[in-house]
């Protein structure tokens, strides 16, 4: 019996902290596009 | 030939008599180098550049090159 | 009922407007970022009289409604636009007292807008000692508004100040001078085309580049096409506008203000000549950053010993109190050194952005920008650079949004492309480890060697950065505009609460930040550690057994060979042991070879990951540093970190780009893959070199 629940928790943990580590580098939520600066394009660059 | 802030020294007051403002970026002048406005060299950087100017009272550092297109007039010391 | 009003906190930089928020917030306050965009964004809650209740946004630092960088164009867009949830319900402009002329300028753009517009006076106790005097029903008739006197220093008037925004309804919205007489017949035009607008809006959108909510863009779209002057021309009204708008501040301040000059003390001139003079104001600055490194070495190792002590005993009561089981190992092998691995630095961490807030609070930084640029020029990079690049030793991040203010778009791309070689303080924990190791103890002119090989570090990094920007300089080809303007501040003691409150939120901000993914990765290296496929895990215990049973081994030793059979062919043994064929020549085992492939997430996670991996199988009450230091190589004998592992392992460290998210920041900042891609393949393998040639060289 206890052994079940640990075994439970130890997956439940392995499964939060994958799906974090997915959700931060690899699926990232697609953000409102905004102009980004780059090249001359005025952005602090007169 | 008419002085530009290059050509100050340590120490020396002018007034801004002209910017060529293709050569002068908005962000300048709206930091008070217009036009009739005082101003005096504090200090110059290492290498005799950026210049470190006191411009009505504001103090700010811009390059010699910059300070080429700033046309002043010199005053004598006080 | 409680009713909440908004409030933006606008002014120049330098002006004390983040002491002022600090005033009216406290503690109540977060830091985030504006959606889609990498701008901080601070707000706060403050309690008003009346129980009105005020949410407070201190908008960035910018000197003009025309905005040149992405930080200022967030101040445009929020006073633009009425529909944004943050739109204020009062500006209130901050000033300093010492630069009034200048600051007003803002001031009388804000009030076109025609938002109920507060002034705040800022520095008030420098007054006599600047010998100045202000009039101030007279400036408040003339500037049309009500003016708030204040010290956040001395902590006065900030009472009066919430009084005032309380009472927002008696601010007049009037604007406070006619900028339309500059060029009449233009601005007449306009405001046919389109009555229902406010002209200075509109002149806004003409003249900037503005993102508008949807709401927005339909009404004032066509007012971007409105036009009817080209481009040089609207330069030179701006300029006219200008120049207009200093006119009637003149004007107004010629009456309302008055300074005697022979009343002034001038500390300012003193400090500069000293702080900016050819030979002491580099030797000041050396010896400065000298002090620091001294001070992240010496001063924290002791709450870092302690910690490092705390955490291993709390692994191991955490073993000892709770029922033997899986999740029972995780907490002990992979949750709590994880956190330990994190939890340590802190200190270091702390000191570094103590240093770092001084320097900026106090106005050394600028002076430093100011006598760095000439050399900085001849390496491609500009004065500012200085700013990132010291920045850089707390986090790449902020640093490279920090280039935000170069002028020069060649200047900043390459500052934004060396930046990452500054040693941040994520690389800390892995040299402080190592260095540790392999580092003799002993002291040279008062300096112990540890502390010497950290600033040699941290040199490297800095020269490693110059050289690069140098060569930069030659391959590029960039045509772009030098040029540099730069405030140079009053000198000022810094505040114990700005310095205190920005210390704490950055730390907070890279525990948080940096400690979550540490954790999730700790997480799944201890699964990866503790389970494995195949005969050879399952069986350990039999194998071992019986490959061991001629030698009779004690008990004790007998655990310690199967844990280390099972780890050897865990999935991340099996992993590890699949690269270390690559690693193996700059000196590493399989061990240190997950911890640097895990370190891609975030180099801090080195330490937490072997920390995790040594101690799977392990319950012994050891340090991480203790564990370390028992390792052994596997194939030549003797302690796996020796001075030429170490050696390898620290220059790669210092040269390998390794944080994902430095990458997805310079992506951003210069709007392509091919900078981050370049600096990922260009960095990663000069750090391999580098590594193989000293471990080779040395061992």
């Amino acid at each position: 019996m206890n052994t079940i629940i640990q075994n439970i928790l130890v997956f439940t943990a392995l499964i939060l902290a994958v799906m974090f580590i997915v959700k931060t580098y690899i699926w990232s939520p697609k953000k409102k596009k905004t102009k980004a600066c780059g090249g001359d394009d005025n952005c602090g660059c007169h | 030939m008419q002085d530009t802030l290059a050509h100050l020294k340590r120490g020396e007051k002018g007034i801004i008599t002209d910017v060529s403002s293709i050569h002068i970026p908005l962000k300048l002048l709206e930091m008070g180098c217009l036009p009739g406005n005082a101003v005096q060299l504090v200090q110059l950087a290492p290498f005799q550049d950026p210049m470190y100017l006191n411009i009505n009272g504001t103090h700010l550092a811009i390059r010699k090159e910059t300070a080429s297109h700033i046309l002043i007039e010199k005053t004598t010391h006080e | 009922m409680s009713k909440q009003i908004n409030v933006a906190l606008i002014g120049n930089p330098n002006t004390g407007k983040t002491s002022v928020f600090n005033a009216l917030t406290g503690l109540n306050q977060k830091v985030g970022n504006y959606p889609g965009i990498t701008v901080e964004k601070k707000e706060g809650i403050c309690k008003l009289p009346r129980g009105v209740k005020a949410h407070i946004i201190d908008l960035p630092g910018t000197y003009s409604l025309n905005a040149s960088s992405l930080d200022e164009n967030v101040v445009i867009e929020l006073l633009l636009n009425k529909n944004d949830k943050d739109f204020p319900d009062i500006a209130v402009v901050v000033s300093d007292v010492e630069n009034l002329k200048r600051n007003l300028l803002l001031f009388t753009q804000i009030k076109d807008l025609e938002i109920p517009t507060l002034l705040v006076i800022n520095m008030a106790d420098r007054m006599s000692y600047k010998g100045i005097s202000l009039d101030i029903d007279y400036l408040e008739e003339h500037l049309q508004t009500k003016i708030a006197l204040i010290s956040t220093r001395k902590n006065e008037g900030i009472n009066n100040l919430k009084n005032l925004i309380a009472n927002l309804k008696d601010l007049p919205i009037k604007p406070c001078l006619n900028a339309s007489e500059i060029d009449q017949d233009y601005f007449d035009n306009l405001r046919k085309a389109f009555p229902n607008q406010l002209l200075y809006k509109l002149w806004l959108v003409i003249t900037q580049d503005v993102n508008f909510g949807k709401t927005d863009r339909n009404e004032i779209g066509a007012v971007a096409n409105f036009k009817t002057k080209s481009k040089a021309d609207l330069k030179r009204l701006q300029q006219k506008e200008t120049i207009k708008r200093y006119q009637f501040i003149n004007n107004v301040l010629k009456k309302g203000q008055t300074i005697d000059i022979s009343q002034a003390k001038d500390l300012r001139t003193k400090l500069d000549r000293i702080l900016t003079h050819k030979v002491w104001g580099y030797t000041i600055f050396f010896v400065i950053l000298l002090t620091i490194f001294q001070a992240i070495y010496d001063w924290s190792s002791i709450p870092m010993d302690f910690i490092d002590t705390v955490f291993a005993s709390l692994s191991e009561w955490t073993k000892n109190m709770l029922p033997s089981g899986a999740f029972t190992n995780l907490l002990a092998e992979g949750i709590i050194p994880g956190l330990g691995g994190i939890v340590i630095f802190i200190p270091q961490i702390a000191f570094l952005f103590l240093f770092i807030a001084v320097l900026e609070e106090s106005g050394y930084m600028s002076r430093v920008v100011f006598l760095m640029d000439r050399v900085m020029r001849r390496f491609g990079l500009s004065g500012k650079s200085v700013v990132p690049l010291i920045s850089g030793t707390a986090c790449a991040i902020p640093a490279i949004m920090a280039t935000r203010n170069i002028e020069s778009w060649k200047e900043r791309l390459i500052t934004i492309l060396v930046t990452p070689f500054t040693t941040c303080s994520a690389r800390l924990p892995v040299y402080l480890i190592i260095i540790s190791l392999v580092i003799p103890e002993g002291r040279f002119l008062g300096l112990s060697y540890q502390a010497l090989t950290l600033m040699l570090l941290y040199l490297i990094g800095f020269g490693t950065a110059v050289i690069s920007a140098y060569i930069l300089n030659k391959i590029l080809k960039i045509k772009s505009k030098t040029f540099f303007v730069i405030e140079m501040p009053n000198y000022k003691l810094p505040m114990f609460k700005n310095v205190a409150l920005t210390v704490i939120e950055k730390t907070k901000s890279f525990v948080f930040g940096a400690g979550k993914i540490i954790l999730a990765i700790s997480i799944v290296l201890w699964f990866l550690a503790s389970y494995g496929p195949g005969e050879q895990f399952n069986n350990a215990e039999t194998i071992v057994k019986a490959e061991y049973a001629p030698q009779n081994l004690n008990e004790e030793d007998l655990k310690q060979k199967i844990a280390s059979h099972k780890l050897e062919h865990s999935f991340i043994g099996i992993t590890g042991r699949a690269i270390e064929p690559a690693i193996r020549p700059l000196g590493y085992d399989w061990k240190i070879g997950i911890a640097i492939v895990s370190s891609f997430a975030a180099r801090e996670v080195f330490v937490g990951t072997l920390a995790t991996i040594y101690s799977v199988g392990s319950d012994d009450e050891a340090t991480i540093k203790n564990r370390m230091a028992a390792e052994v190589n596997p194939i030549l004998g003797g302690p796996l970190f020796t001075f030429a592992s170490g050696i390898s392992l620290l220059l790669f460290y210092a040269f390998a780009m390794q944080c994902m998210s430095t990458l997805a920041i310079v992506k951003r900042e210069t709007n392509s893959w091919k900078w981050p891609v370049l600096q990922l393949v260009i960095m990663t393998a000069f750090a391999y070199i580098v590594a193989l040639i000293a471990f080779q060289f040395l061992k």
